[in-house]
């Protein structure tokens, strides 16, 4: 059995150990006692809040319960907010404002009581265009209100396949959909200005197939900048997921089982020398985007999450190390079980991490980045965009993400302009910081009879599509034999039928249709030839430059690599001479290329 | 582009959704004028991130038709039908080898399509007059159309097995030997090889190929290799009636070897004939075949010059090794056995399989000679 099928167990035993818990605190009088004593504690400890129109609210809100049976199935089946199994949060507060001035009298300071930072805002959006000093000069933009900068990178076509601008047929690809990054050169000038070192700084990169030579990019420029001492004060994630790749979205460049090492590799350096890297983001948005269900998505991302889990485990990797710098990625949209997907996921993998992986507290934790619904955004009559995007955002609120992207209502048609960036900025600010609902109240819109029918029915329906990959000889199999691909797309199918025979109602395109299909007036982002040409340029004098010792680099990284040994170090040197094409077309020429699932 | 020309498509179309699009679709526009496959056209689409200024621009640069976000599939599949379905008119003279020879099996496979049923008498009879020198010799092409008599015509292998075994991939990854060994003699030794490939797909209402082999041959896209793809058209056994002919005429093409590959193929099916034109044939196996009795019933495992087991790595794999090597015993030919695992880069099993098509070659270049 694999550890996914492990899991499955470990789920359906923790549901008997709950009820077993409510059992008992109706029947062992001592035990109903002392969990009636916790609850009512908690209620009578929760901090009070005012409104702004001076409305008394906790902090905390919890069910009107008082009997023992039903205190238990609380406290073991959902857990208050940062406590296991972390159904209605991996952590306490969250979005909530610090406690007014009015209650303590004094302007509280930025930091809390336990002297950490206050809280990071969950908004991280999601950009990329052009060269790197534009992409650069973008992000200097989204961040300047920002007291943290979290920045999001997006990459051109070329560099997310591992190719270089100078390549065949790229030309007109450079800096479209993302920026162009070929060399150490362009991501020192990518991130310029930031302080890579700086607590108050993460950058994130979505990028999976190449990753590991991203990611050596990403160090190499971070010590070209701030000296060899910035490395294991780097703070970032890097999506690096492989198996969403092959399920989904195509970005492979090298075989499955190449890929997974060469991950492994990179995972094995981030975790002990960048504690505080999150080396791989297991993504469900590409799965969801692609046109799975949302059972399917969450499904099919937990068990990618237990599969790496099991690999790094099997590098002797301690689960310790690892565990707690796994993140998620996942999609919202506006199908009715994204009321409560991310919340049925964090209690799967909390489960499944403590008692299959035997990992601690904080390797418990599915922490949670969300983005809003892309597919879900249509060109017809694009400005109802923005009411879609706001109604996924508060679905991804409500349960609790990390951090949230929300789309801009333009991206049907470009990369995002700075109009509606900005509208989709506000969006989020709107909701978290003018609207009252997340600011007062943790929980305040958890646990309804209605969201608990949806939370079993999809916590029964994810663990079928366990038992299915389990059946199927556990993950790296069923993707081998394109399980996940083959439902994916008979899924997305299935949806875009429904929109055309209309059981699926999307407004402005099948329903309350205006009539006219105009043309929207949208100033487009689109990349000059000449920066095209000057990004090739740049990479010729890079690769002039460094003929003799890029031969070099790349003859001792085959080496390491023939030997089977881990060769993220050797990519480290090897960054720093070589192109992101010349790393990949020589590792290509060793490990294979990715032969696509037809 | 190389695909489009060797299969000598109708149009190309191009699905573009991350930019760059008014570049990348004149580009391609412009390389087929360059080429001169200019009667190949060129549409497609982009969701909403074509705009309809951008479309005009296009169109404006050859492009032939952009649909736009909404657009049925209905419509789309109409489009194609109405203006990509009917037979080409006269078609003007074709400026490379590569696009000659496209042209001339395109020809070939025409011819049997008009006639709805070819009886084998007629097949008999086409595939003669197809067998006739070439009139027009092409001298600045790359694929070199030549007359067979000069006696050093390519040599045939074909493979052949059923569906899923992997015969795909096993191909691809000869390929790559080809070509890598190619590379490191490149220096003076002798000049490189160039390979043709004619696979197969068994479609039955369409008249076109899927191109599913294609898509999955990532190493065999390279100008040193010719690749065409042909439907069956529903003719059993694993090949196309037109199979011949093309074949024959590929062999007498400019290429050092000819590889051609069946579709998944049933027990009875023997899809090359004895002293047809085909040098070796290659049975490729899935080691889940049944029961061992199943193996008697394969008549291919009688016919086979080489049979490999793929997917070798399988539990199964080494009792289908054991039960094949027995079967094979009984035909008391020196037929070889080896096992692979294709989809594992650098497979020694696939070495050792090159090594022995290689091998041969020398050995049978006089027996071509005697034949012809």
């Amino acid at each position: 059995m694999s550890k996914l099928g492990q899991v499955v167990e470990a789920v359906e035993k923790y549901n008997k150990f709950v009820l077993d818990q409510v059992k008992r605190a109706r029947s062992d009088k001592k035990f109903g006692r002392e969990l009636a004593d916790r609850w009512n504690e908690t209620k009578s400890k929760t901090p009070v809040t005012h409104t702004p129109t001076g409305l008394p609210l906790p902090r905390l809100a919890l069910p009107e319960i008082d009997e023992p049976g039903e205190i238990a199935r609380y406290l073991f089946g959902e857990g208050f907010p940062g406590e296991f199994p972390f159904l209605n949060g991996a952590y306490r507060e969250m979005y909530l404002e610090p406690v007014r001035e009015i209650e303590t009298g004094k302007k509280r300071s930025t930091t809390n009581g336990n002297g950490a930072q206050a809280p990071e805002e969950p908004t991280r959006l999601f950009s990329g265009l052009m060269l790197a000093e534009d992409t650069n000069e973008r992000f200097h933009y989204l961040t300047r209100h920002q007291r943290t900068h979290r920045l999001s990178t997006a990459f051109d076509g070329p560099t997310l396949y591992g190719i270089d601008s100078d390549a065949d047929g790229v030309f007109g690809k450079i800096g479209e959909g993302g920026v162009a990054i070929d060399t150490v050169e362009d991501m020192v000038r990518l991130y310029d200005g930031f302080d890579l070192g700086s607590p108050n700084f993460s950058a994130s990169m979505t990028i999976s197939g190449p990753a590991p030579i991203i990611m050596a990019m990403y160090i190499a420029a971070a010590k070209r900048r701030f000296g060899p001492k910035v490395v294991p004060k780097l703070r970032g994630t890097i999506q690096a997921d492989i198996f969403k790749e092959v399920q989904a979205q195509n970005e492979t460049i090298f075989p499955i089982e190449a890929s997974l090492r060469f991950l492994s590799d990179m995972v094995e350096f981030t975790t002990r020398e960048m504690p505080r890297w999150y080396p791989i983001s297991i993504s469900g948005y590409h799965i969801g985007e692609a046109g799975s269900t949302p059972v399917q998505q969450a499904a099919y991302t937990l068990s990618n999450g237990f599969a790496y889990a099991e690999m790094f485990a099997a590098r002797s990797i301690p689960v310790d190390q690892f565990g707690p710098r796994l993140s998620f990625f996942l999609d919202c949209g506006l199908d009715v079980e994204y009321v409560a997907l991310a919340r049925v996921s964090r209690r799967i993998w909390a489960i499944g991490m403590r008692d299959v992986f035997g990992a601690g507290s904080r390797g418990q934790l599915f922490k949670l980045h969300t983005q809003t619904s892309g597919r879900s955004l249509v060109a017809a009559e694009f400005k109802n965009n923005l009411t879609r995007t706001a109604a996924e955002l508060m679905l991804a609120y409500m349960n609790a993400t990390n951090s949230c992207h929300s789309n801009s209502a333009d991206e049907p048609f470009t990369t995002p302009s700075e109009e509606w960036i900005r509208l989709a900025a506000h969006g989020q600010a709107i909701l978290l910081e003018e609207s009252g609902i997340f600011k007062h109240t943790m929980n305040l819109l958890s646990g309804s009879p209605g969201m608990k029918a949806v939370e079993r029915a999809l916590e029964a329906a994810i663990l079928e599509e366990f038992r299915e990959i389990e059946r199927l000889g556990g993950v790296l199999a069923a993707v081998e034999d394109r399980f996940q691909r083959s439902q994916i797309q008979n899924a997305a199918h299935r949806y875009e039928q429904q929109i055309y025979d209309g059981t699926r109602p999307i407004i402005g395109l099948n329903k309350y249709r205006n009539g006219e299909d105009a043309a929207p007036e949208i100033k487009l982002a689109r990349t000059p030839r000449a920066k095209q040409q000057l990004q090739v340029d740049r990479l010729a004098k890079f690769k002039k430059k460094n003929a003799a010792k890029a031969k070099r680099a790349l003859d001792k990284l085959v080496d390491v690599v023939e030997r089977g040994d881990n060769c993220f170090r050797a990519l480290l040197e090897t960054v720093e001479v070589c192109s992101l094409g010349q790393i990949t077309g020589r590792l290509q020429e060793i490990v294979g290329r990715f032969r696509p699932m037809v | 582009m190389r695909a489009a020309i060797q299969e000598d498509v109708r149009a190309i179309g191009i699905s573009s959704y991350n930019g760059g699009h008014v570049e990348f679709f004149a580009e391609v526009v412009d390389l087929l004028r360059k080429r001169g496959a200019d009667d190949i056209k060129v549409f497609g689409g982009g969701g909403g991130t074509i705009t309809h200024d951008d479309a005009a621009l296009m169109e404006g640069k050859g492009v032939e038709k952009i649909f736009f976000a909404g657009t049925s599939l209905e419509e789309m599949v109409d489009y194609v039908r109405e203006n990509y379905g009917k037979p080409r008119k006269k078609r003007s003279r074709s400026k490379s080898g590569d696009i000659e020879l496209a042209r001339k099996l395109s020809e070939i496979e025409d011819r049997f399509a008009r006639s709805k049923r070819p009886t084998p008498k007629a097949f008999a009879s086409r595939a003669s007059s197809a067998q006739r020198p070439l009139s027009k010799i092409i001298r600045d092409s790359r694929f070199e159309i030549r007359d067979s008599k000069r006696g050093t015509r390519a040599r045939v292998i074909g493979f052949t097995g059923p569906g899923g075994a992997g015969k795909t991939t096993l191909i691809d990854e000869l390929m790559l030997r080809f070509l890598n060994q190619d590379r490191q003699l490149r220096k003076g030794l002798r000049a490189e090889s160039y390979i043709a490939i004619l696979s197969h797909d068994p479609s039955v209402i369409g008249e076109g190929a899927l191109l599913g082999d294609r898509a999955t041959m990532i190493n065999s896209q390279d100008d040193r290799v010719f690749m065409r793809s042909m439907a069956t058209r529903g003719q059993a056994g694993g090949l196309s009636p037109a199979t011949h002919d093309c074949l024959a005429l590929l062999a007498r093409s400019d290429f050092d070897y000819v590889i051609i590959e069946t579709v998944g193929t049933g027990q009875e099916a023997m899809p090359f004939q004895r002293n047809g034109i085909v040098d070796l044939t290659v049975l490729v196996m899935n080691p889940d075949y049944g029961s061992r009795l199943q193996l008697q019933k394969i008549v291919m495992l009688d016919l086979a010059d080489i049979v490999v087991v793929n997917k070798s790595d399988l539990q199964r794999a080494r009792t289908a090794h054991t039960e094949i090597e027995q079967r094979l015993e009984q035909n008391r030919r020196a037929q070889r056995l080896i096992d692979t695992v294709a989809k594992r880069h650098r497979d020694p099993g696939v070495d050792a399989l090159y090594n022995l098509i290689t091998r041969s070659r020398d050995g049978s270049r006089t027996k071509h000679a005697d034949k012809e």
